[in-house]
């Protein structure tokens, strides 16, 4: 389907164009059932009494959403499509490839039925249950095989740098799913941690620092490191850096998990030990932000015209600022006040909406007009959604930080008597007009993601409309 | 094919290239961030030198850091620092009754000050933000308004600390079995009535108060008995639902009575739950008193808390 | 591209990035060192745990403080038998129903159930968890967010009727609350079925399995028979932080 003069190749690249839009509709979807969470802690009347949709149970949906289905096709999509061209070869298998699309997407449709009806093991980013929990691993390790089988029939010498970061999170992500879902079953649809207490819960953080740290950082790290280079036509800024940050990242960022539980029952030995690493990890973090930011140098002045390139620089921005929060978070002081509170949900969307979703954004753009060999069909409204995007990040992310900061001075603040000066209940209606901000936030954020769909969509149709008409087959 | 040069910048790349034109320069990392790494490298031995950081699973324990820090030991200077802002309030408030605090406008002000999130985030729930009481639509009021004069246990300050130490149950028996339908349809109007005012229009009514065990509770006078916390039935307060059906169903299934359809009336016992300390029962008891349905004690200060006079109807 | 082109980082750098199995095997090991360092020891490190902990055990002594950290459970004893202060003890057969409501409402993404050693949580919510307190609970429910206040201790703080309505209608009780309301759990039954099949799973846990008799698991069907699932949930939170007695003085923690 693909040319390129040096190597000719035939890439499978159908498989990548189904996986990109449907990371589209997820991101629809995922940001929508964001809205709707956000606006039930700003207006409770929204959980109707109805069990499906209280918040208990529509919070974990979204989770799911914008990390499995949206972020999980963005990394299929992104990781199929890199690996091909960066490898000089089509897939390892392209029915393989079929198999984990169809099986995501079974995954997900099955999320999307189980969690509202409260079937869940109750660990964050964990919650489908174990039939579920198969399925993914099965899934996940076709397409990690398969990855990996790519990348080893590449034409290339080297394995491109993009490549290495996928591998290290499909590695670290197979590890961490069946080491932290170990459950045993009661029936289909319930089953128990095999682990209890302590151990459960640093094995939980384990896992959901580094479902974090590889498949929403090293994987769309590794997106970054195609896209970016691609968008702005430069090469990668440093080469040593890629390698310095790649390998410090990789050995570094497993340490972290234990800073989701200072201060708690689990031994303060564990708790610093992923406290000093976190805090060290702002360098490798940057080097990565550096790497992306420096090779634009040389194609500022294209970022007036090149909307694809804003989306990236502003997610490298927001990296950059979520993975120097995230470590200054990890101070114990500063952890004491923030943990429980919802700084702890303006620093998951600084790096969620402001990196994950923006840098998958720029390089789904890119990836649509090159699988369809077309423009988009509006330039003007990839523009319109790149400032939806960001007035919407950045609304959602100051409302947070601010209250959650307030929620954290309320809840430790005592008078000049020694006495507590707030009850727990005020520091709940004090939240109030930030939860209904957020929820403001969240709302301009969704309108881009669907102008985004109706963008790729009517993209996706101009480009089957003129092929249909050409008489030359356009996959040439 | 070896190292290429850069139209833009003049740099040099690897000479590896992937996808047509994907390459990286050579360029050295930025010196701060060399210097970052190193500083961070050292930085993470230094931190696990400090704080306990190391399991040493042949000792089966851990290195407990050169900085001699702990959770527990942090907590404990942090609440040093509160204890000693109470210390001079709380050593005085040891041996004082709750009303001989309320005589100490310094001590009264401290209470104040406790009280707030004491009572806000113990009592709250069941008596409403500065106890103006919790109502459902459905089954009315929750637990006495606190900031009102009527007091099922007695106003007085020894009373309201009596009742938070050892928490409430108040019982009333259900009458569904020993009175008629038509008995409780009458005795109901009785109570309604006399809460207006106007008692004696209802004869019949008043006639099964009169003869059943209703007396025994809350006295002929139906003004209730604070020693066993039986409702004035003759002021405009309802403990529950005043309505008529209302105050059927209290009359039918009672109050605590064990009947499934019973009121329930429930005050939790502070102490022996462990949730507050004896000090913070004081401070609770003055604060509620302060609320302003306080009444006075006779003799006023001086009385040690466990000895203070058993309640006497005082209203 | 031939082999001879100039390495700019390392010869092995080089190696491993021209060998897909050299690139797994050095990632697949990289990202394996700090799991074994970091957890591995948490499963058999005495001072882990409050009850096997030889810190605390001291700390115990000095003051003495003799209340048992784990209940010691006589042979012929039921699980009504245990009072509170007697020690961490496995859930009973309503507590443990209530659990599986718990979580599968999800209360514990708005509800944290770990109560740090700070001095404004002592004074809000009673003294700090220890870890023992939880050595039953499969999955921990430390929760990683305060929407509302902690339970860790909530048992015993209001009567069963306060936490039926304020279950069922938050705000009715509590005006400012946004919790949802779950007055529909009065609607469902407890299954008597599926609490004695829990109770086996926990028994058969390969770390810290509840130790439940046989008769613990045949009277449970009787002890949840007509419940309903709101009955369920109070028992969980009326059972919840009361099962040790805490010596002041004592560092539970070390
Ligand atoms: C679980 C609900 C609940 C909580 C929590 C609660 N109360 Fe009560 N309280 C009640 C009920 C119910 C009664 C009435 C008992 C009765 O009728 O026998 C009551 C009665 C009282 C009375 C007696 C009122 C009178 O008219 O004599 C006082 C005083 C009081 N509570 C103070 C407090 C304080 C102070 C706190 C907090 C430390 C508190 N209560 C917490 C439910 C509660
Ligand atoms: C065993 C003692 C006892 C008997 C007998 C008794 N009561 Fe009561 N009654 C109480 C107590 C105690 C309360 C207050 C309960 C509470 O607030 O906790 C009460 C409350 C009430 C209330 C509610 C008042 C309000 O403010 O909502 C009514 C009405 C009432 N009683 C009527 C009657 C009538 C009529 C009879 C006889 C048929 C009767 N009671 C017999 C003890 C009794
Ligand atoms: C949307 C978030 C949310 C969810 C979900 C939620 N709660 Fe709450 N909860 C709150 C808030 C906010 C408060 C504080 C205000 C109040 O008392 O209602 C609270 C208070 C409570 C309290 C009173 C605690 C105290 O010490 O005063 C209990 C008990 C409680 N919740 C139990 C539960 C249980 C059980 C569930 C699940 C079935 C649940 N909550 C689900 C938000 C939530
Ligand atoms: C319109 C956009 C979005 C809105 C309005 C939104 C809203 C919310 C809300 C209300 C919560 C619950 C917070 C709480 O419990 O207090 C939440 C949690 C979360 N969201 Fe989003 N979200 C959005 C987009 C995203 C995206 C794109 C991602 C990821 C790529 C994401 C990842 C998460 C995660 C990981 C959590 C859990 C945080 C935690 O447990 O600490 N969200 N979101
Ligand atoms: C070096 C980088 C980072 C560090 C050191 C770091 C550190 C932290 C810390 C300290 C917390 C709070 C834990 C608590 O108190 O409970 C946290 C929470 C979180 N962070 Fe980061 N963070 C980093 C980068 C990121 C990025 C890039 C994302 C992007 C998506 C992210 C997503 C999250 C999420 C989802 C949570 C919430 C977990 C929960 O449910 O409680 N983090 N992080
Ligand atoms: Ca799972
Ligand atoms: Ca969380
Ligand atoms: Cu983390």
């Amino acid at each position: 389907m693909e040319t390129s003069p040096a190597i000719p190749v035939k890439y499978d690249m159908e498989v990548v164009r189904w996986f990109t839009i449907m990371a589209v509709v997820y991101l629809v979807v995922g940001t929508l059932i964001g809205v709707y969470v956000a606006s039930e802690l700003a207006w409770p009347f929204l959980n109707f009494d109805l069990s499906y949709i209280t918040f208990g149970r529509l919070r974990p949906l979204h989770t799911n959403a914008v990390i499995f289905a949206f972020g999980g096709c963005t990394l299929m999509s992104t990781g199929y499509y890199i690996v091909q061209r960066t490898g000089a070869t089509k897939l390892w298998s392209n029915g393989l490839a079929w198999f984990t699309f169809w099986g995501w997407n079974l995954i997900i449709i099955l999320a999307v039925i189980t969690l509202p009806l409260g079937i869940t093991q109750g660990k964050e980013y964990a919650e489908l249950e174990w039939p579920i929990d198969i399925m993914i691993a099965i899934v996940w390790l076709a397409f990690g095989f398969n990855h990996i089988m790519t990348v080893s029939i590449r034409k290339t010498s080297h394995i491109y740098v993009s490549n290495w970061f996928t591998m290290s999170m499909i590695v670290m992500i197979t590890y961490l799913h069946v080491v932290n879902s170990m459950a045993i079953p009661v029936s289909l649809t319930q089953s128990f941690s095999i682990y209890s207490g302590v151990q459960d819960a640093m094995i939980q953080w384990w896992w959901g620092h580094n479902a974090v740290g590889f498949y929403l950082t090293a994987g769309f790290l590794g997106i970054m490191y195609y896209f970016v280079p691609k968008q702005a036509n430069r090469p990668v800024f440093s080469y040593r850096l890629s390698v310095l940050h790649f390998w410090s990242l990789t050995f570094g960022y497993v340490w972290l998990g234990a800073h989701h539980l200072q201060y708690t029952a689990l031994p303060d030995w564990t708790g610093s030990l992923g406290a000093a690493i976190s805090l060290a990890m702002i360098i490798p973090s940057w080097g990565g932000a550096m790497n992306g930011m420096m090779t634009l140098s040389g194609a500022w002045d294209r970022l007036r015209t090149d909307y694809i390139l804003r989306f990236l620089v502003v997610s490298l921005a927001f990296y950059a600022m979520s993975t120097f929060e995230g470590p200054v978070m990890s101070i114990k002081t500063v952890n004491a006040l923030s943990h429980y509170t919802d700084w702890t949900i303006g620093h998951v969307h600084s790096g969620a909406l402001g990196w994950v979703a923006m840098v998958s954004m720029g390089a789904i753009y890119h990836m649509v007009k090159k699988l369809w060999k077309t423009e988009m069909y509006s330039d003007s409204l990839v523009n319109v959604h790149f400032w939806l995007a960001t007035i919407g990040a950045v609304v959602y992310v100051v409302a947070m930080w601010v209250s959650g900061i307030m929620q954290g001075l309320m809840w430790r603040d005592y008078d000049e008597y020694g006495a507590l000066t707030y009850t727990f209940v005020e520091s709940v209606s004090a939240m109030h007009p930030y939860y209904a901000m957020r929820a403001i936030g969240g709302i301009i954020y969704n309108l881009g993601a669907w102008i985004m769909l109706y963008n790729v969509v009517m993209t996706v149709r101009q480009a089957s409309a003129s092929r249909s008409a050409s008489p030359v087959p356009a996959n040439a | 094919m070896s190292e290429k040069h850069d139209e833009v910048s003049g740099a040099t790349t690897t000479g590896h290239v992937w996808d047509e034109d994907l390459a990286d320069f050579t360029n050295q990392p930025p010196r701060w961030w060399m210097l970052g790494l190193a500083a961070s490298a050292i930085w993470v031995v230094v931190y696990w030198l400090y704080y306990p950081s190391v399991p040493l699973p042949a000792a089966n324990s851990y290195f407990k850091g050169v900085g001699n820090w702990s959770a527990i030991r942090e907590m404990e200077a942090d609440t040093g620092e509160v204890d000693a802002v109470r210390g001079k309030y709380e050593n005085k408030l040891k041996d004082l009754t709750p009303a001989a605090i309320l005589a100490d406008n310094d001590l009264t002000e401290y209470v104040k000050r406790s009280g707030k999130v004491l009572f806000g985030d113990n009592c709250a729930g069941c008596h409403g933000t500065n106890g103006v009481g919790v109502k459902s639509k459905k089954d009315g009021l929750f637990a006495p308004v606190l900031n009102d004069d009527d007091w099922l246990y007695g106003g007085k300050i020894s009373d309201i600390h009596t009742t938070i130490t050892g928490g409430r149950q108040g019982m009333m028996v259900a009458h569904h079995d020993t009175l008629s339908e038509q008995q409780i349809d009458d005795v109901a109007k009785y109570v309604i009535a006399l809460s207006e005012g106007r008692g004696d229009s209802e004869a019949a009514g008043k006639a099964v108060f009169m003869s059943s065990d209703c007396v025994g509770c809350h006295g002929a006078d139906a003004k209730g008995m604070q020693a066993m916390g039986s409702a004035n039935l003759t002021d405009k307060i309802w403990r529950f639902d005043g309505s008529l059906e209302g105050v059927k169903r209290t009359i039918a299934y009672g109050v605590n009575s064990g009947d499934p359809k019973a009121r329930i009336a429930i005050m939790p016992n502070f102490k022996e739950a462990g949730k507050l300390s004896e000090s913070d029962i004081k401070k609770l008891a003055v604060y509620v008193y302060k609320f302003g349905g306080g009444q006075a004690e006779t003799p006023p200060a001086a009385v040690p808390a466990e000895t203070a006079a058993p309640a006497k109807a005082a209203k | 591209m031939s082999d001879h082109d100039k390495i700019y980082s390392t010869k092995l750098q080089d190696k491993i990035e021209r060998s897909t199995v050299l690139l797994f095997i050095f990632v697949a090991v990289a990202v394996a060192v700090a799991g074994i360092v970091e957890i591995v020891p948490l499963f058999y490190l005495d001072t882990t745990m409050t009850h096997l902990s030889p810190n605390v055990k001291a700390s115990q002594k000095s003051a003495g403080d003799t209340a048992p950290i784990v209940w010691d459970r006589k042979a012929g004893q039921t699980l009504d038998d245990w009072k509170p202060g007697d020690g961490v003890r496995p859930y009973k057969p309503l507590e443990l129903a209530g659990r599986s409501i718990y979580i599968r409402e999800g209360c514990y993404l708005c509800h944290s159930q770990m109560i740090r050693p700070f001095r404004d949580e002592k004074d809000r919510y009673g003294h700090y968890s220890v870890s023992s307190e939880s050595m039953y609970d499969h999955p921990f429910q430390w929760g990683s967010k305060r929407t509302g206040p902690d339970l860790a201790r909530v048992g015993g703080k209001y009567s069963d009727e306060w936490q039926r309505r304020h279950l069922g209608h938050p705000r009715d009780v509590v005006p400012e609350s946004v919790m949802p309301n779950f007055f529909w759990l009065d609607n469902a039954k407890v299954d008597a079925g599926n609490v004695a099949d829990t109770m086996k799973v926990m028994r058969k846990m390969p770390f810290y399995p509840a130790p439940y008799t046989d008769a613990d698991i045949a009277s449970a069907k009787a002890e949840v028979d007509g419940k309903t699932e709101m009955d369920a949930v109070i028992a969980y939170l009326q059972g919840l932080g009361n099962h040790i007695k805490f010596t002041e003085g004592v560092n539970y923690r070390d």
